[in-house]
């Protein structure tokens, strides 16, 4: 009778732990499978996240007319036999400039930085920059481009092996108040340079009309190939 | 001895399915409390659309970035065909071919090194910063700084090619890459000459880096250097709405 009794019962366990067991299995295959990351940011993080998806989208979809006009113009200029000269012309010239190939001239920010500021500090900037959508930069009179790293320690610091001076310029060409509204917002850039490091400043001007210069760097690879 | 094994014999079979199933429920308690011991999850009513927004954001995202990659192959494609006979187009069109390169808008291969930088398994000792143990956007972007100036040629973070544009950014505890955002693990991919890793042994930043990040705070940074490395093309967007190309002192070849 006892027997009896407890055999059900032992199964009942069983399975209510086998449920429990499968239950987090499945939570913890979840938890690690990235999706889930989400979850940990607050709603002010989500804010930020889905306002920078947001503008990045429309930056997509700026990209993508402008190039199935584009394909359009060649796709005409193929079928009538003509060279597209001035699409591939207008292609190169604009991949030149965006990558620091050539010069390029703009309104933006003109930022003028004083006193010790540390290499990782100064790549926080450019990178503050480079998220607020500055569309060209340059140190001094060297143009930041793909590679370009900061070296040295505070006071002694150097571009691509180029060395500055105190005080030295930051030029960044792009939509003013976007790049000023970014480094100079409540807990940006500016602000965490003056808690961290009260001998360095940054002042911010919009200036329009600037040249920024071509980079000197190779920037074609030796070991790297096109992959077919 | 033999009373020992007797007892052990009697012991019925569900009571040992049971302790078996009870240690895997405890171990996969601790899992999961440690997973979530450095972050907080947060439950607020507010939360649920943003994140339903963002996920279709990032879908839209991933769509719109395989339509920009489409697009620019049928317009290299047809740009090579155009009439391909006259020198100036070939000129132009073995030009734009090298700026493409320049630009990382064409995938490339070739030796190099991959890293693969995780968070933290040590437990966040009371009053310690929890983000010292997650690996930041400073940590990628220290890793990419050091591996340009270990003599890297291309760059990718989880498939996301490091261009002149490249912004790495923290929101919270999550990292964003040209605005898309990233799940770790985080693996770096470098095109680089073969004595690459020689060349990082060799940067103090490099050594102080692996001592602070890995040795104080555990990070978790392994690499690999498999025969090939191969790194996408950025399929981002070229945005120049307020420049303007200047003359180069490098002139481009001249119309006929």
């Amino acid at each position: 009778m006892t027997r009896s009794l407890r055999a059900p019962r032992s199964q009942l366990l069983v399975a209510a732990v086998a449920f429990l067991l499968g239950l987090l299995v499945v939570v913890q295959i979840r938890a690690q499978s990235g999706g889930d990351r989400l979850a940990t940011l607050s709603a002010q993080d989500l804010t930020l996240l889905v306002g920078n998806l947001n503008a990045d989208n429309d930056r997509l979809r700026a990209e993508i007319a402008g190039l199935e006009r584009q394909l359009d113009t060649l796709e005409v200029g193929g079928t009538r036999g003509t060279a597209s000269i001035a699409e591939i012309r207008g292609d190169l010239e604009r991949i030149r400039v965006w990558s620091g190939l050539d010069r390029v001239a703009g309104d933006g920010i003109l930022i003028t930085v004083r006193g010790p500021i540390s290499a990782p500090d100064l790549e926080d900037v450019i990178n503050e920059l480079r998220n607020a959508g500055a569309e060209a930069i340059a140190i001094d009179d060297v143009r930041v481009v793909t590679g370009t790293v900061i070296g040295g320690t505070p006071g002694d610091l150097s571009v691509d092996d180029t060395p500055l001076a105190d005080p030295f310029t930051i030029r960044a060409i792009g939509v003013q108040e976007s790049l000023t509204g970014s480094l100079t917002r409540a807990g940006g850039i500016v602000a965490q340079l003056a808690a961290t490091n009260p001998n360095a400043a940054l002042d911010i001007e919009p200036t329009d009309r600037m040249t920024l210069p071509a980079t000197d760097r190779d920037l074609v690879p030796d070991d790297g190939h096109p992959r077919l | 001895m033999t009373t020992v094994v007797r007892r052990l014999r009697a012991i019925p079979t569900w009571q040992v399915t049971l302790g078996i199933a009870l240690l895997a429920l405890g171990f996969l308690i601790a899992a999961q409390l440690s997973a979530q011991g450095p972050r907080i999850r947060y439950t607020t009513q507010e939360r649920t659309p943003l994140v339903e927004t963002a996920t279709e954001l990032q879908r839209q995202q991933d769509d719109l970035r395989r339509r920009v990659t489409e697009l620019r192959e049928a317009i290299a494609k047809l740009e090579e065909q155009g009439v391909g006979t006259t020198q100036i187009v070939r000129e132009l069109n073995s030009e734009l071919e090298e700026a493409r390169i320049a630009a990382g808008l064409i995938p490339l291969e070739g030796t190099g090194i991959v890293f693969q930088l995780k968070d933290s398994s040590l437990p966040v000792p009371e009053g310690a910063d929890e983000s010292d143990y997650l690996v930041t956007a400073r940590d990628i972007r220290t890793v990419i700084a050091e591996l340009w100036l270990a003599g890297a040629e291309a760059i990718s973070v989880n498939g996301e090619r490091v261009t002149v544009s490249t912004g790495v950014l923290d929101i919270g505890h999550t990292i964003l890459v040209n605005s898309a955002y990233l799940s770790p693990p985080y693996e770096i991919r470098a095109i680089g000459p073969t004595d690459i890793l020689d060349q990082l042994g060799l940067s103090e930043g490099w050594r102080d880096f692996i001592q602070t990040r890995r040795g104080t705070f555990g990070l978790d940074i392994a690499f690999a250097e498999p025969p090939v490395v191969a790194v996408p093309a950025f399929a981002g967007s070229l945005t120049l709405r307020e420049s303007r190309a200047v003359p180069s002192p490098s002139p481009t070849p001249a119309a006929p």
